[in-house]
C-alpha cells in the first residue's frame, strides 16, 4: 500500500509538464496554450462561477511582476501559472501566487510587447524583442537554447506568444519600423531548428505576386504578425491573420492587392504550404493589421452546419468565412468606419481612395488605430454570440512625401486621432447584427475577453474596471477596480475543486475567486 | 549620507552633461554630415538616402543597419565598390565621420513604429490649404452649427494667426482642455455643482469651487453632464472630408 503511494506521487511529479495532445482537449485544469485550446474562442467548460454566483467574487492572490504593463495572456499548466513581458518570464504558483521563478534577459529591439510563451512537454518558448525564439526549462526558468529568427537591426523582434502544433513551434515575426518581408516559421522543439518558414510576401513569379507592381516594392512589402494563430487538427489547418503593408501609409509605390498582407492564411503546418487565403483590407493604407484572432467554431449557416472562421477586424469589418475552403460567408461592419466605398464579390471591401492619407489630410471616421486591435475576441457555443471590444471615432491622415517624392520613412506619413470611444459588441455571428453592445467609456481599453459555461463573461472597461458580465445581456454581475489599465486577456482553470480567473491590471497578476472554497 | 547624496547628484549631473555634451556633438556632426552627403552621395542615393536613380537606399542596407561608428560605411565610401559601379569618394577621416554620423541619424528619422502627429514644420498651410474659403463660410454659418457657440469677429477673430496650420486644423475639429461639467442632485434633494473629474459606469467624481474633490456612486445620485464639446462630437460624425477643408480654408481667412 505505502509502496504504491510513493509510485502516485512519483506518477505525478512526471506529469508536471505538457503533452501536446493537451491541447486538443477543452480548457479546464489547464489554461495550456495562448487562446487555452486550438479555437481561439476563449471559451471554457468550467461553471462553478456563474451567473448566480459571480457577484461575490474576491481576490484570491495578487502578483507584483514590477514591469510597468502586462500585455498578453499567461498559462496555467498543473498547478504553475508563465507568463511574459518583454525581457522577463515568470512561473508563480497558481494556488498562491508566489513566485517560483523569474527569468530576465535584457535585449534590444521593440519592447512594446510580450503577448505569452509556449509549452511543450517540460518546456517553455518565448520569443524575444531582438527577435529571437528562447527555450526555457519550466521547473527552473534555465535557459536550454537560443536561436535568431531575424535580424534586429532592421527592426524584426517577436511579440506573438508561440504555438505548439504536434511536434514543433510554430511563430511569427513582428516589427514596425523598417520595411521589411515578415513570416511564419517552425521550429524544432528539441533544438530550434527550422522545419518550415512561410514568407507573408510571395517570391515574383509566384501566385500573388501579381498584386505588387513590382519585385523591389515586394522585397520590402511587410506582413507581420502580431497575433497567435489558430488551428483545426480534423482539417490539420493552421489559420493566421497577417500584418499591413510597407511602407505604412503611403501606396503609390505598392500599387496592387499586396497579398498577402491584411490577410487571413490557411497553412498546412506539416509543410508550411499556404492552401487558401482571404484579404481583409485589399491595399491597406491605414495600418489596419488582419492578425486579430481567427476565431473557429462549428454551428449553422443558411441551415447548414458549417465549420466557420470568423474575424472582427482592425478595419471595422467583422468577417465570417468557411474554413475548409476560405470561402466568405458574410461580411459586416461592427464598428462605424467610412475607408471602404462597398464590399466586392468575393467579400473583401473596396478601399476608397480619397480616404487613403493624403499631403493635406484626409477626413476618416475611424480612430487611427482601428475599430478593434490585439485584445482577445470571444466566442461562446451556449449564447451563440461573438465578442468584441470595439472602438469607433475619427481621425485625419496624412501623407508625407520626401523633395524626391518617395515616400518619407517606413510609416511616410501622419496621423491624428480626434476622439475614441469605445464598446464591447455581442454580435449574432450569422448576420454580423449586434444582439446587445455595452459602452466602455471614452477613449481606448484593450482588455481581452473570457466566455464560460457559467454564462459569465470577463472583460474589462476604458476607465479600468474588472468586469463579470451576464453573457447573454451583457449585465454586470460584479466589478472591482485593479488599480491601472487592464490590457491583457484574462484566463480561468480549476484547481482543487476551486475556480480562478485571472486578470494582468498594469503589472499585476489578479486571481479571482468565489469566497469560502477551502482547498481540498 | 548627505555628503554621499551630494556626491552621487555631481556624479549624476557630471554624466547627464556629459551626454547632452556627446548629443549635440553628435548633431552637429550630422548637420555637417548633411551638407557632405548632398554633395558627395545624393546624386546617386537619393537626398534622403533611400535611393536614387543611380545608387540603392542605404537605409534599407544591411551595411549602414550593422554599421558601428563608421566601421563597415567607412571603407566603402574610402575604397569604393568599383565592382558595383561606386567609385572611391575623396573624404577625409571626419568628413566620413560627419557623414556617417547623419546617416545614423536618418536611420534613426526615418525607422519610426508610429507616424505620430502632423509636424508644423512638414505640413505647412502651402500643404494643408486645399479648401474653398467661401464654402467653408457657409458650413460655419449655416450647417456645421458653428455659431451657435463661435463668432468669427469674436472669440474666432484672428485664429488663422494664433495656432500653426498643422495645429488649427485638429484643433478646430476637436478642441483639448475643456473639461465638462456636472450636476449632482443627492438623495436628499439637494445639487452639487463642479468640473467632472471622473465618470464610470459605476460612480461619478466633480471637483467643487475650491478645489475638493466629492465622489458618489452613480445608483445613489442623479447626474447631469454639460459637456462644451459635445457639439463638436456630433460634427465629427456628420461633417465630410470636403467641408473639413473648406471649413479650415475659412478659418485661416480669420
Amino acid at each position: 500500500m505505502k509502496g504504491s503511494l510513493v509510485f502516485l506521487a512519483v506518477a505525478a511529479l512526471h506529469a508536471q509538464g505538457l503533452d501536446p495532445a493537451e491541447l486538443l482537449k477543452p480548457p479546464t485544469a489547464n489554461w495550456p496554450t495562448f487562446n487555452g485550446d486550438y479555437s481561439g474562442r476563449r471559451y471554457s467548460t468550467l461553471s462553478q462561477i456563474n451567473q448566480n454566483n459571480a457577484g461575490s467574487l474576491t481576490m484570491a492572490w495578487a502578483f507584483q511582476s514590477r514591469v510597468p504593463n502586462l500585455k498578453g495572456t499567461p498559462l496555467e499548466v498543473n498547478g504553475v501559472v508563465y507568463f511574459s513581458a518583454p525581457d522577463h518570464v515568470w512561473a508563480i504558483d497558481a494556488r498562491t501566487g508566489r513566485r517560483l521563478w523569474h527569468y530576465e534577459r535584457p535585449s534590444e529591439g521593440d519592447h512594446i510587447a510580450s503577448r505569452g510563451v509556449a509549452m511543450y512537454k517540460n518546456r517553455l518558448y518565448f520569443g524575444t524583442p531582438d527577435a529571437h525564439l528562447i527555450c526555457l526549462d519550466a521547473r527552473t526558468g534555465k535557459e536550454l537554447w537560443n536561436v535568431v529568427v531575424a535580424d534586429v537591426a532592421f527592426g524584426y523582434y517577436i511579440s506573438v506568444a508561440p504555438l505548439v502544433i504536434k511536434d514543433r513551434i510554430v511563430i511569427g515575426t513582428s516589427g514596425d519600423s523598417a520595411d521589411v518581408p515578415h513570416f511564419l516559421e517552425a521550429l524544432q522543439p528539441e533544438t530550434g531548428e527550422v522545419l518550415w518558414r512561410w514568407n507573408s510576401i510571395p517570391e515574383p513569379g509566384a501566385p500573388g505576386s501579381e498584386t505588387w507592381p513590382n519585385a523591389d516594392a515586394m522585397k520590402h512589402g511587410g506582413g507581420p504578425m502580431w497575433i497567435t494563430g489558430t488551428y483545426d487538427p480534423d482539417l490539420n489547418l493552421l489559420y493566421w491573420g497577417t500584418g499591413n503593408p510597407h511602407p505604412v501609409l503611403a501606396g503609390g509605390g505598392r500599387t496592387g492587392d499586396n497579398l498577402y498582407t491584411c490577410s487571413i492564411v490557411a497553412v498546412n503546418p506539416d509543410t508550411g504550404k499556404l492552401v487558401w487565403s482571404f484579404q481583409p483590407s485589399p491595399h491597406d493604407t491605414h495600418d489596419w493589421d488582419a492578425v486579430e484572432t481567427p476565431v473557429l467554431f462549428d454551428a449553422e449557416f443558411g441551415g447548414k452546419p458549417r465549420k466557420l472562421l470568423a474575424q472582427a477586424s482592425r478595419n471595422g469589418y467583422f468577417f465570417l468565412l468557411d474554413r475548409a475552403t476560405g470561402e466568405s460567408l458574410l461580411t459586416k461592419k461592427f464598428a462605424d468606419t467610412d475607408w471602404a466605398s462597398g464590399v466586392d464579390k468575393k467579400g473583401r471591401p473596396i478601399p476608397d481612395p480619397a480616404k487613403d492619407p493624403q499631403p493635406e489630410g484626409a477626413f476618416v471616421k475611424s480612430p487611427a488605430d482601428g475599430s478593434t486591435n490585439w485584445m482577445a475576441p470571444s466566442y461562446d457555443p451556449d449564447t451563440k454570440l461573438f465578442y468584441v471590444n470595439a472602438e469607433e471615432g475619427s481621425s485625419l491622415w496624412y501623407l508625407m512625401l520626401d523633395t524626391d517624392k518617395k515616400p518619407e520613412g517606413h510609416q511616410a506619413g501622419a496621423t491624428n486621432t480626434f476622439w475614441t470611444e469605445s464598446r464591447l459588441i455581442a454580435l449574432d455571428y450569422r448576420t454580423g447584427a449586434p444582439k446587445w453592445v455595452r459602452e466602455s467609456g471614452e477613449g481606448r481599453g484593450f482588455p481581452g475577453i473570457l466566455t464560460t459555461a457559467g454564462g459569465v463573461l470577463f472583460t474589462g472597461d476604458v476607465a479600468g474596471s474588472v468586469l463579470a458580465l451576464d453573457a447573454a445581456n451583457g449585465k454586470v454581475l460584479w466589478h472591482s477596480y485593479a488599480g491601472g489599465n487592464f490590457s491583457s486577456s484574462p484566463i480561468t482553470y480549476e484547481l482543487d475543486g476551486r475556480q480562478y480567473v485571472l486578470t494582468c491590471v498594469d503589472g499585476t497578476v489578479y486571481a479571482w475567486s468565489l469566497p469560502n472554497l477551502r482547498v481540498r | 549620507m548627505i555628503t554621499s547624496n551630494i556626491r552621487s547628484m555631481k556624479i549624476l549631473l557630471t554624466v547627464l552633461a556629459l551626454g547632452s555634451l556627446a548629443l549635440a556633438q553628435q548633431n552637429d556632426a550630422a548637420k555637417r554630415g548633411q551638407q557632405r552627403y548632398a554633395k558627395s552621395c545624393a546624386f546617386c542615393h537619393g537626398a534622403g538616402a533611400d535611393g536614387g536613380a543611380e545608387g540603392p537606399s542605404l537605409i534599407r542596407s544591411a551595411l549602414l543597419r550593422h554599421d558601428n561608428n563608421g566601421d563597415l560605411i567607412g571603407p566603402v565610401i574610402h575604397e569604393g565598390r568599383p565592382d558595383k559601379g561606386m567609385p572611391a569618394v575623396p573624404l577625409t577621416a571626419a568628413q566620413i565621420a560627419d557623414t556617417v554620423a547623419f546617416l545614423h541619424a536618418q536611420l534613426k528619422r526615418l525607422d519610426r513604429t508610429s507616424p505620430g502627429k502632423p509636424s508644423r514644420d512638414h505640413y505647412t498651410l502651402d500643404l494643408l490649404l486645399t479648401g474653398n474659403a467661401e464654402a467653408g463660410k457657409q458650413v460655419f454659418l449655416g450647417a456645421g452649427g458653428c455659431t451657435a457657440c463661435h463668432a468669427a469677429n469674436g472669440d474666432l477673430a484672428g485664429i488663422g494667426k494664433k495656432f500653426a496650420p498643422a495645429d488649427l486644423q485638429t484643433r478646430f475639429l476637436y478642441p483639448t482642455g475643456r473639461l465638462p461639467s456636472a450636476t449632482v442632485t443627492l438623495a436628499s434633494g439637494s445639487k452639487m455643482e463642479g468640473t467632472l473629474v471622473q465618470m464610470d459606469a459605476f460612480n461619478v467624481s466633480i471637483k467643487d469651487r475650491d478645489g475638493w474633490t466629492h465622489t458618489w456612486p452613480l445608483s445613489a445620485v442623479k447626474v447631469e453632464v454639460k459637456d462644451p464639446l459635445a457639439a463638436h462630437r456630433a460634427l465629427l460624425k456628420t461633417i465630410t472630408n470636403a467641408d473639413m477643408h473648406n471649413l479650415f480654408a475659412y478659418l485661416e481667412t480669420l
